[in-house]
Formats: C-alpha cells, sequence, structure tokens
C-alpha cells in the first residue's frame, strides 16, 4: 500500500525523461501530483479510521500521514502553479523546452524523496531520504544558469551536506544507544521498534543526548534554525518560484519532522521531554530573532519571504519546545498554516517577478494597480502571514503564546510576542510600500496568468475558514498529534 | 597494540597529513589512502566478529571511496585546470595547531563513554574518539580552504568519519542503511563536481571566495 504510493513520483520520473514536448511533460508530471494527492488522502484517511500502518521498512502514523498531506497538497498547487509560470518563461524564450521537461522531472524526483522521508520506519532510511531531498533539489535551485543561481546552488548543497553528516552522527549515536539493549538487529534503528516502551526505558541516557544535538544541528540546518540558516535566503530567491514554495512549505517541515521523531524519542526515554525541549526552544526563539531583524532590512521581496519561513519554523520550534498539549497543537497546526500561507505568498511573488522583472521591494510600486486581483490575494496574504485575525495563523500563534502562558514560561511567551510585533510591524510596512504608490510607465497592466489567482484564492480562502471553523477531523488529529508528545496524556 | 587500534591511528594521521598538505592532487591521494584505511578497518571488524555483511562494506569502500571517487576527482582536476596549491585561508602551520586542538576536544567530549561505564562493549570502541577528531578536522578543511575541490574534499572527510564512528559504536550501521549512505555520498560527489564545473565556467575559477553576490 505505501511502496504504492511512493511509486507514484518515480514513475512519474522516469516517464518524464524521455518526453521532449511541453505539454506532454506537463499532463505527466501533473497527473503523477494528482494520484499522488488521491492516494496520499486514501492513506490518510486509512491511518485515521484504523490507526498506524507498519510494513516493515515503512511506516506511516497519523503524524506521517499529516505531513504527507502537506506535502502532496502543496506539491500539486506548486505544479499546477509551474505550469503557468515556466509555460510563460518558456513562450518568453528564458528556458528551453529541455530545462523544462528536467525542471518537471526533478520536481516529481523532489517530491519522491520527501514522501520517502515522512514514511521511513527506519531512521536510518529516514537520514538518507532528507539528504536525498537535497541532492534533488540542488538542480533545482540552480536552475538557472546564472552566476547567483550556481553560487545558491553550491552553497545550499554544501552546507545543507555538512549539516546533514552531522545528523548522521547523530543518529549512529541512538542507533549506538540502542545497540547494547537491542543487539545488532537492523531493526535497531526502527522507529516502531524504539519506540516500545521498554525499549525506550533501556536507552543509553547520556549517548541519546550527545545524539539529539547532533541531530538538532543536523537536520536543524534544513530547517533553516538560525545560526544555521545562511543557505536557506539564497537557495529561496533564486529558485524558481514554484520551487521556493516547496522548500519553505513543505521541504522545511519534512526536516522539522525528522527532528520531532528524535524529540519523541528523548521525551520518552529516561532523559524525559526537559532536555530536547530546552534546545528546540532555544533555536526556536534564535531563529525568530534573526529572522525579525533581516525582514526589517530586507530588499529583495523573496528573500524577505525565506526570511519570513526562518521566523515560522522558529515558530513551531518554539511551540514544541514549550510543549504541553495547546502549545503542541498550536505548533502542529502551525505547521499546515504557516504552508498555506506561504505557498500563496510565494505565488504572489512570482506574479509581481514576471510583471516587474525585478526582485526589489523599491522597484515595486501600485502593485493594486497594476494587478488588482493579486495585490488583493499578497494583501490577504500578508496579513495571514503575520498572524491576523481572522486567520488561521492567529490562531495556531496564539494557541503557541497561551501554552507559554499556562506553562509558566512567562520569558519565553514575553520574548516571542516582542519580535512577533517586529514582524508584524516590518512585514507590512514593506508589503504596504509594493502594493500602494504609482508604477512607472514601462509597467504592463493586468495580470500574468489567468489560472493564477484562482489557486491563490484558494489558498487564501482555506487559511481564512481554518481561522473561523476548525473542522472535527482536523482538531481530532491534532490532538491525537499532540498526545504522542505528550506521553498519551491530554 | 591491536590491528584496528593501529590502523584507526593512521586514520587519524592521515587527516591530518591533508591539513598539512598544500596541494591539491595530494589532498585527493590522501582522501583515498585514508579510505582504504577505512576500508581494511571493516574488514579486520568483519574477520574479527564474523560479520560477513561487512565484508561488503569494506569491499565497497574500497572500490567507491579509494578508487573510483579519487579517480573522478582527479577528472575534474584535471579538464578544469585547478591550479596546484590549495590556497589556505587560515595558513598550514596555524591549522595544524587547530587540528591538534580538535583531537583533543573530542577525546574530552567522548573519552568517558570509551573508558567510563559499560555502554559500548565493541571491540573498536577506541576509534570513537578518533572518529569525531576526522570529523571536525574535515569540517574544519571546508572551512578553511578556499577551492571548491578543498570542501569536496573536506565533506568526504567528515564522512570518512563517521563512517568509522559507526563501526566504533555499534560495527557498522544495518547493511541496507549503510547502502543508501554510500549512494547519497556517490551521487553528491557527482553534482558537486558537476557544479564544479559551472562554477568554474561562470566565474573562470574554482575560488568558492568569489561566491559573494548573494548577501543581505
Amino acid at each position: 500500500m505505501i511502496e504504492l504510493l511512493l511509486l507514484v513520483p518515480l514513475v512519474a520520473t522516469f516517464l518524464c525523461y524521455p518526453l521532449r514536448r511541453r505539454r506532454a511533460v506537463e499532463i505527466v508530471s501533473l497527473s503523477g501530483s494528482l494520484v499522488t494527492m488521491a492516494a496520499v488522502a486514501y492513506l490518510a484517511y486509512r491511518v485515521y479510521t484504523g490507526g498506524t500502518i507498519d510494513e516493515g521498512l515503512l511506516y506511516v502514523d497519523i503524524l506521517s500521514a499529516y505531513v504527507l498531506l502537506l506535502i502532496a497538497f502543496v506539491g500539486l498547487m506548486a505544479n499546477l502553479y509551474s505550469v503557468s509560470y515556466l509555460g510563460r518563461e518558456l513562450e518568453e524564450g528564458a528556458i528551453s523546452e529541455v530545462k523544462l521537461r528536467n525542471f518537471h522531472l526533478f520536481f516529481q524526483m523532489f517530491i519522491f524523496t520527501m514522501v520517502l522521508v515522512a514514511v521511513s520506519d527506519n531512521l536510518g532510511i529516514m537520514w538518507i531520504a532528507i539528504e536525498g531531498t537535497t541532492l534533488a533539489s540542488a538542480y533545482l535551485v540552480g536552475f538557472y544558469d546564472r552566476a547567483t543561481s550556481v553560487e545558491a546552488a553550491w552553497k545550499y548543497l554544501i552546507i545543507c551536506s555538512v549539516g546533514i553528516t552531522l545528523a548522521l552522527l547523530g543518529t549512529v549515536l541512538l542507533y549506538a544507544s540502542s545497540v547494547s539493549f537491542l543487539g545488532e538487529a537492523s531493526d535497531a534503528l526502527s522507529w516502531s521498534t524504539l519506540m516500545d516502551p521498554q525499549v525506550l526505558a533501556n536507552l543509553d541516557v547520556n549517548l541519546l543526548r550527545i545524539a539529539f544535538i547532533f541531530v538538532l544541528v543536523g537536520y536543524g540546518t534544513k530547517v533553516g534554525l538560525a545560526p544555521m540558516h545562511t543557505w536557506l535566503p539564497d537557495a529561496h530567491s533564486q529558485a524558481p518560484t514554484p520551487v521556493s514554495a516547496l522548500l519553505s512549505a513543505v521541504l522545511l517541515n519534512c526536516a522539522m519532522y525528522g527532528i520531532l521523531r528524535f524529540h519523541l524519542i528523548l521525551s520518552g526515554s529516561a532523559v524525559g521531554p526537559g532536555f530536547s525541549s530546552g534546545l528546540l526552544l532555544l533555536f526556536g526563539i534564535l531563529s525568530l530573532a534573526t529572522a525579525a531583524a533581516f525582514i526589517v532590512l530586507s530588499k529583495d521581496y523573496k528573500r524577505m519571504l525565506a526570511y519570513s519561513s526562518i521566523e515560522h519554523m522558529g515558530i513551531i520550534a518554539v511551540g514544541f519546545g514549550i510543549g504541553g498539549p495547546l502549545a503542541i497543537m498550536g505548533a502542529l497546526f502551525h505547521m499546515l498554516n504557516h504552508a498555506l500561507t506561504k505557498t500563496l505568498l510565494f505565488f504572489g511573488a512570482g506574479n509581481v517577478l514576471q510583471r516587474y522583472g525585478t526582485r526589489e521591494i523599491a522597484g515595486v510600486k501600485g502593485l493594486a494597480t497594476v494587478m488588482p486581483a493579486t495585490a488583493v490575494l499578497v494583501a490577504g496574504g500578508a496579513l495571514a502571514i503575520v498572524g491576523c485575525p481572522p486567520f488561521a495563523t492567529f490562531l495556531s500563534e496564539f494557541m503557541i503564546l497561551a501554552g507559554a502562558i499556562d506553562g509558566g514560561d512567562l520569558l519565553a511567551a514575553a520574548v516571542y510576542l516582542g519580535l512577533l510585533a517586529v514582524v508584524f510591524a516590518a512585514f507590512l510596512y514593506h508589503a504596504g510600500r509594493t502594493l500602494f504608490g504609482n508604477a512607472g510607465p514601462e509597467v504592463e497592466h493586468g495580470e500574468v496568468g489567468r489560472w493564477r489567482p484562482v489557486l491563490m484564492a484558494v489558498l487564501l480562502v482555506a487559511v481564512m475558514v481554518l481561522g473561523l471553523y476548525m473542522p472535527e477531523v482536523l482538531e481530532e488529529a491534532l490532538e491525537r498529534m499532540a498526545s504522542l508528545f505528550t506521553g498519551g496524556s491530554l | 597494540m591491536n590491528l584496528i587500534d593501529s590502523l584507526a591511528a593512521v586514520f587519524l594521521l592521515l587527516a591530518i597529513l591533508s591539513v598539512a598538505s598544500g596541494r591539491v592532487i595530494s589532498l585527493v591521494r590522501l582522501f583515498s589512502l585514508q579510505s582504504v584505511v577505512l576500508g581494511l578497518i571493516a574488514a579486520a571488524v568483519a574477520a574479527m566478529t564474523d560479520a560477513e555483511h561487512i565484508y561488503v562494506v569494506a569491499a565497497l569502500t574500497i572500490v567507491l571511496k579509494g578508487v573510483v571517487m579519487p579517480w573522478g576527482l582527479r577528472y575534474v582536476i584535471d579538464k578544469i585546470g585547478v591550479k596546484k596549491d590549495v590556497e589556505p585561508i587560515v595558513p598550514l602551520p596555524a591549522s595544524l595547531l587547530i587540528c591538534a586542538v580538535l583531537t583533543v576536544l573530542s577525546f574530552y567530549i567522548v573519552q568517558p563513554f570509551v573508558t567510563g561505564h559499560e555502554v559500548l562493549g565493541t571491540i573498536t570502541k577506541n576509534c570513537l574518539p578518533i572518529s569525531l577528531a576526522v570529523v571536525f578536522i574535515g569540517f574544519f578543511m571546508m572551512i578553511a580552504r578556499k577551492k571548491a575541490l578543498t570542501q569536496v574534499i573536506g565533506l568526504l572527510l567528515m564522512e570518512n568519519g563517521l563512517f568509522l564512528a559507526a563501526y566504533a559504536v555499534a560495527y557498522g550501521m544495518p547493511l541496507v542503511v549503510e547502502l543508501g549512505v554510500f549512494f547519497d555520498i556517490l551521487v553528491a560527489a557527482l553534482i558537486m563536481g558537476v557544479l564544479a564545473f559551472r562554477i568554474n565556467r561562470t566565474f573562470d575559477s574554482v575560488d568558492t571566495t568569489i561566491l559573494r553576490r548573494l548577501h543581505d
């Protein structure tokens, strides 16, 4: 069952290879994304109603099903958008048909590696998959043959590979902590074996602590936690816009998922939840602060969105760091909200980039008159990303704050709130500068691509609806996921 | 002095030598030699523990990292026409001093696990501090050298250290994981080679300090 899901994007990758014509490539790639979405939806339904599916090396519980849904949904959206986005670049002669084929090929491969991250039972294989995401997406980051894209791709590959090497060291140390009890069985790195309470109790405490530090720094590099975030603004700003959306909204969550697996192991073992939570909180606040400073100073809107992703990953890390059912539910909910909103904003950025031809905030004026539909949607997205009511981001950020106050983490709550306020002001200031004013005479008026605003509207409506009304299914799912972290007690 | 410990000492020595070496081509040779030593350690572990699957990993290490990857690196060096010198950011004597500090530091961090309580019952447990030292040294080399290729070699050194760590604590990881990691490293090296070509084509140099266009 699960292996079928893995096969879909892989088959799409190989099917793209012999194709040359634009339409054929797009049809194959789009059907790949659609089938992936359908398969994930079915799988998530099975997990939701029937509980965890464990098939040896592959394993899907409610947390992985949630991440899978994010991957498939944002993947589908980004794929739809890229048909229009890259189609336009093809028509303008910026890229060739072979490049378009390569784009979709690597896009599907990227999706495949991310799905593999979410469904691996073995933490070693999860590591292989996370390294795989870097390798598959490196081509996409360096997609345009500009000097800056080559630079971004090199930094991305080198920094993430180093980070992930440290994570492998952490994985090895985790293995070591279990070997004395489990022996050298091949299932010693298996998540389902490790989470057996009897095994958890026998893991070596000191080795686990060192392992978690390495894993947090390692996977944290891919999550974009400060101070390991330096590759992120470069990669996000140089990649083609649909890929930026995918990197920001899903890849970061996938890496976070990797950290969460280790966090769960530590929380359940004799180490207790305090150690890993403390570190998550620390890195979360650090990321928030770093991102806030750079958002204030932004000059390039794609880089600003990238820093905003660092900020939101910081928020999520803070949520898990604070712990307690409320904050953890908030953090999990925020993963979804951030994914939806950031995808929307990157789509908006793509429209702006193709209309104005510049990534500088100062070069974009009068968006409201030039592209009214995009402008309204971007304005909505900007309000959502800074956490205004009635958007769902407000709800999840508030849940984390309430969780912090409930848990007595008043200092963390105050710092968190203060930094959010800084981001709020800075982000809206920059967004306001692009929305209003008068565009120069050289800027052509009108939307780029007829269907793009529809895609964006779907995302905006989703964030708004989730902010006003929490569906029972989602609430139940969030509660069940949170209970994984709080040890079954809610 | 047993066989594994002596081999591990050679392993560390080769890492330090590569930091001391001033020429790119000798870096490749040292990496190749180090990988062969790693393969021999694996083979020794396999012989002493009668774990046959480790022979597979040992052979793979010697063939892929000892022969194929150095050959690929040389091919890239010849094609691009890389200049001979490594162009250190930190001068070589200072680098050596830092390596010594890093080695002492890694012994300081993990020695408790080796000598203290009975966590690690492996015959290879003395390799753990050495492997950590090599990871640190590789990391340092990536920071302290300018050329794109020296960064790649630094990364490969780190990965060698990591494999040794895996032997030290648990006679290597499960076979399926180990094979996957091999595959990943191979692909990563391949992509980095391609990118080095592109950096060379775009900037007419493989000096990574010129990669300074993207900033805030």
